[in-house]
């Protein structure tokens, strides 16, 4: 079972003559998971303030009419009737009850069973202050949970926003863009539902050049949320016509458009090599890697992301990203102050180790591995993980000069310092690595000096004790190494004599691959 | 380790002291010992000793300030809190470290929720950077009422109304004597002399008006069960009584001030609860007098001769006798729970003597020697081996008593209480006799509060009944310098919460008045006089 799985973790690799789609490692969909919730923490944090409080100091945005409170009876009774005054107040205490900070009660207007009649409200075009309101009220209630989402749907809201897209009424387009927005938020099946029912063009043919930025924040919102999840993937069709306004959209200069844009990007490329492919036969690269090095954060992080994720790509998808520029980019986002983006770097830097070794010569003259080698030794934790990862993909697939270059850069010392690590996983990855170098030191005659080596950096100590970690694998994978390389204290080949001369035995000819 | 001890200028801070002084020496533990005035000396004396400390203790001062903020402590530095003004700052409740607040934990201190507080400003904080962290954007979004900027605004404003709602009164929880005793009785050291001064230290509170009636009886509760606790050997042997034993009783005494060591005249004309009652500034009021003394049946000569000198077959019901006569004449109050305390065979003190005695040796206006000279001398009168400092002490208090009863008579018959709409307002003038005496706050204040309670009985305008009283007299000629108080209306349900603090920060900062918040009670300020007509004028406003 240990070589089966050995083998299985082996696939991981992009090597040369095996299965190159396998190699390239997707993300981690946990993280993701995680991110989620702990933003949907924050924002319910967010709420926490009483409703006495709420009610007493009247905030200073407030329109200038007092709304009157409405019971709930008293709104359902008004939505319900036909005096259009009393559906306008009633539509509007709705809204300023869901849009309220704390405790929304968008259960309860639920239960009333206005929803149909709000959609209903949609629709009069002659009415344009009970359409916003109503659009409004309904997008709060499309902004809980899925169950919510699906009460507006079920309601018939798809249909009756999309047409109001092209409202004349530019507060009324923008109110059903966000509405839309939180539909296709939902997951695949409404996004999906959305896009069967056409909203991508009237979407597309609010973007102008003078379209007020607050307006076009939401709309790239969307369209990004058009462009989000997996399984399925949005239709391909769609996202080919999504993709020229993205990439306009890309050119803003608001930031949180550009931030937004990047996203939508991101989740494109998160995807099979077609899909990729559709996006780099766009010619965006050059603009994502330039936006990689934004001072901003929110620009620079899905950037970061979406190249990452081209270059789980093919090699000839990779070698796109490397031509835009990335491996000029990196140095910089790997030794970045934030973990976050060291990590996503150095896993970006992985994959690119992980193919043909004319891409790892690029890697090796762009001035990578010296970041790499200060990342593995004082870098988060997370961050070392994914450099463990570059260094076992590079001595997997680099020429023995290459992994000699790699050795002078200084690898060894922080990488056999990463056996102490309490993750077997990575443990195993730093084993690995090892043996690759010792494999490139076989084939130089250099065992010996490697073995020197290993052991004044305290390393044979380290893989010694891990023969007797809990973790089988670990410890049968150290066995391997001891056994290989450090067995026979005895042997005298391993045993550094001299010779007559005095000369050290294991200088062998091969000077210029010294290690 | 040496610990700093910085103890403000009142009574029950002093008592405080003397039960951690005595702490202190039974664990051998090394202190310095600065009084502090105000804020300004608080300061000064940190500044000055933050480099040989790291321990601080304040008594009856800081905690209704952000004491990191003002004073800067390294961070190993630490501040025990023992003082009884409130709010307490919201800072020094929710520090952890280096701030020990030593607060009963009965006392309810109606602290908001720290989420309430900070929470959301650390929250406000995440999000911002959230905006910026480049995580990925939210799959839905509700549209709020505002947009994001002005929900900030809106947290913000939510927050700063519970911190106004929290700080906007001041008043007064636990002696810090009686917590200071607390402490002593938890670590089982409680001594009788410590018992006594947590006495003194509540009756302070009393005398100076600073808690509720209510406050003061289940404290009297709490105390004398301490008392019988440490005194019942005593009551078996009553005659066992030597030199130097001390003895403890609770009373149920008249609230004539300093009577025993006066005469029954001079206490009934001096104490504010019976000139007010009786309304003894005006001629009927003095006949009224006559009628009560002749109603108790108590020869003139008699009641004007010391009362160590009055027939002791007159003494014997005498508590009964007055209570009665007083009940006629509308004071239904005369007599009050208290404790009283024995030195020896012939010396007997009840606990608003030493309060008055000793708050007259600390604004004590003959100057001898540096300043610290009042605080020491009021602080050993409060040893049971300084009688004599004590007796010092009585004569002086009479002196005030009498001063502050002559002003009152003079406010009232002159008419110098004027409404202000708000409030009522009485200012000394320059000139006034005994003016000096009322630079000093704790006179000050107790002045007008008998002046208020006088004016309450004087006037026949309801409204005014129900004001509140802001009162000034001059503090420093040579600066050109008032010292105002405003103290909370005279009513029988009285909180004793004190608005005035905020009220003249308010005030000053709207005019750019020159104003000095230097006392430990925020209703306590010093002005310049020019500035005094502006300041007023925008307090009326404010209070309107």
């Amino acid at each position: 079972p240990v070589m089966s799985e050995h083998s299985e973790r082996m696939k991981k690799f992009k090597n040369r003559g095996k299965d190159a789609a396998a190699l390239r490692r997707q993300r981690v969909e946990v993280n993701i998971e995680l991110r989620k919730a702990k933003k949907d923490e924050q924002i319910l944090k967010r709420r926490s303030i009483s409703i006495a409080a709420m009610e007493k100091s009247p905030s200073p945005g407030e329109d200038k009419n007092p709304v009157i409170p409405l019971s709930l009876g008293e709104i359902v009774e008004a939505v319900n009737g036909s005096n259009a005054e009393l559906q306008l107040q009633a539509t509007q205490a709705t809204r300023k009850m869901l849009s309220r900070q704390k405790d929304p009660p968008l259960n309860q207007i639920i239960e009333l069973g206005i929803i149909p009649r709000l959609v209903e409200f949609l629709t009069h075009a002659d009415n344009a202050p009970l359409q916003f309101e109503a659009a409004w009220a309904l997008t709060n209630i499309a902004s809980g949970t899925s169950e919510h989402t699906r009460a507006v749907v079920e309601g018939g809201a798809i249909p009756a926003f999309i047409s109001l897209l092209s409202s004349p009424h530019m507060h009324i387009s923008e109110q059903a863009v966000w509405a839309l927005g939180n539909i296709a938020g939902d997951g695949p099946p409404y996004r999906d539902a959305l896009i069967n029912c056409n909203v991508i063009p009237p979407l597309l043919a609010l973007v102008s050049p003078v379209t007020p930025v607050g307006f076009l924040r939401n709309i790239t919102w969307t369209l990004s949320n058009l462009c989000r999840n997996k399984n399925p993937y949005p239709p391909l069709d769609a996202v080919r016509k999504l993709l020229p306004v993205l990439i306009c959209l890309l050119e803003h200069e608001d930031k949180e458009i550009i931030s937004d844009s990047c996203w939508a990007l991101s989740y494109l490329t998160d995807g099979s090599n077609d899909r990729i492919q559709i996006v780099v036969d766009t010619g965006i690269l050059p603009r994502l890697v330039e936006l990689m090095g934004s001072p901003q954060l929110i620009v620079m992080t899905p950037a970061l992301r979406a190249v990452g994720n081209v270059v789980t790509g093919t090699d000839e998808q990779t070698q796109a990203a490397i031509d835009a520029g990335v491996l000029a980019v990196l140095p910089l986002l790997l030794r970045h102050s934030k973990p976050s983006i060291q990590k996503e770097a150095a896993w970006t830097l992985s994959n690119i180790a992980a193919g043909p070794c004319q891409q790892i010569q690029q890697l090796i003259t762009c001035g990578l591995l010296p970041p790499l080698v200060e990342l593995l030794a004082k870098g988060d934790f997370k961050a070392q993980k994914e450099a463990v990862w570059a260094v076992a993909n590079f001595t997997t697939g680099g020429t023995v000069e290459q992994v000699v270059e790699l050795v002078q850069s200084g690898v060894l010392k922080p990488l056999l310092n990463l056996l102490l690590a309490k993750d077997s996983k990575t443990i195993l990855v730093v084993l690995d690595s090892i043996s690759n170098l010792f494999l490139a030191a076989e084939k130089l005659g250099e065992t010996e000096r490697l073995c020197l080596m290993v052991e004044e950096l305290g390393g044979l100590e380290k893989i010694e004790a891990l023969q007797t970690h809990e973790n089988n694998m670990v410890y049968r994978a150290a066995l391997s190494i001891i056994e290989k390389y450090f067995s026979g204290e005895e042997n005298p080949d391993l045993q550094p004599g001299t010779d007559q001369d005095g000369l050290y035995n294991f200088s062998v000819e091969k000077q210029d691959f010294d290690f | 380790q040496r610990v700093l001890l910085l103890v403000a200028s009142d009574v029950d801070a002093l008592c405080a002291c003397k039960i951690l002084q005595a702490l202190f020496q039974c664990d051998h533990v090394q202190y310095t010992l600065v009084p502090v005035s105000g804020w300004q000396e608080l300061e000064t004396a940190f500044l000055e000793h933050k480099d040989q400390f790291k321990y601080f203790v304040f008594i009856n001062c800081g905690a209704n300030v952000d004491l990191l903020e003002i004073l800067q402590p390294e961070e190993d530095t630490f501040f025990f809190v023992c003082d009884s003004h409130r709010p307490i700052n919201v800072v020094n409740v929710y520090n952890e470290t280096q701030i020990k607040l030593l607060v009963k934990q009965e006392d309810d201190l109606d602290v908001p929720a720290y989420d309430d507080i900070f929470r959301d400003e650390e929250d406000e904080e995440e999000d911002s950077e959230n905006e910026s962290d480049g995580s990925e954007p939210s799959d839905k979004r509700r549209r709020f009422e505002e947009v994001f900027m002005e929900v900030k605004l809106f947290f913000s404003s939510f927050r700063r109304e519970i911190l106004f709602d929290y700080e906007q009164y001041e008043y007064h929880g636990t002696s810090s004597a009686m917590v200071m005793f607390d402490l002593a009785w938890i670590m089982s050291k409680d001594l009788n002399d410590m018992l006594w001064w947590a006495i003194v230290g509540l009756t302070d509170q009393w005398v100076q008006d600073k808690i509720t009636q209510m406050k003061y009886v289940t404290d009297i509760g709490i105390l004398q069960r301490h008392v019988s606790r440490h005194n019942h050997r005593n009551e078996d042997e009553e005659n066992s009584l030597s030199i130097d034993c001390m003895r403890i009783a609770f009373e149920y005494d008249l609230r004539l001030a300093l009577y025993q060591h006066w005469s029954l005249y001079e206490s009934l004309c001096n104490t504010s609860y019976t000139s007010a009652n009786l309304k003894l500034w005006s001629v009927q009021g003095q006949k009224r007098l006559q009628e009560f003394l002749a109603d108790m049946g108590l020869p003139l000569k008699q009641v004007k001769q010391k009362f160590n000198a009055m027939d002791i077959a007159l003494k014997e019901n005498l508590r009964e006798m007055i209570e009665e006569s007083a009940n006629k004449f509308g004071m239904k109050d005369l007599r009050v729970q208290t404790f009283s305390i024995h030195f020896g065979f012939k010396n007997k003190f009840l606990a608003s003597d030493i309060v008055y005695a000793t708050a007259s040796l600390m604004e004590s206006i003959e100057k001898e020697g540096p300043e610290t000279t009042n605080f020491i001398k009021a602080l050993d009168s409060l040893s049971r081996g300084n009688l004599d400092k004590l007796h010092q002490g009585l004569d002086l208090a009479k002196k005030q008593l009498r001063a502050i009863q002559q002003t009152v008579a003079s406010c009232i018959c002159t008419n110098l209480v004027i409404s202000q709409g708000p409030f009522l307002y009485c200012s000394l003038m320059e000139g006034t006799p005994d003016v000096k005496l009322f630079s000093k706050p704790v006179s000050l204040c107790l002045l007008s509060k008998y002046l208020l309670k006088s004016f309450v009985c004087s006037t026949k305008n309801k409204r005014c009944k129900l004001l509140p009283l802001v009162m000034a007299a001059p503090m420093d000629v040579e600066q050109g310098t008032v010292i105002m108080v405003g103290i909370p209306p005279e009513t029988e349900s009285s909180d004793k919460k004190n608005f005035f603090g905020r009220a003249f920060e308010k005030a000053a900062d709207s005019t750019n008045s020159r104003t000095l918040h230097n006392h430990f009670d925020m209703s306590i300020i010093e002005l310049k006089t020019e500035d005094r007509s502006k300041f007023l004028d925008a307090l009326i406003s404010l209070l309107s």
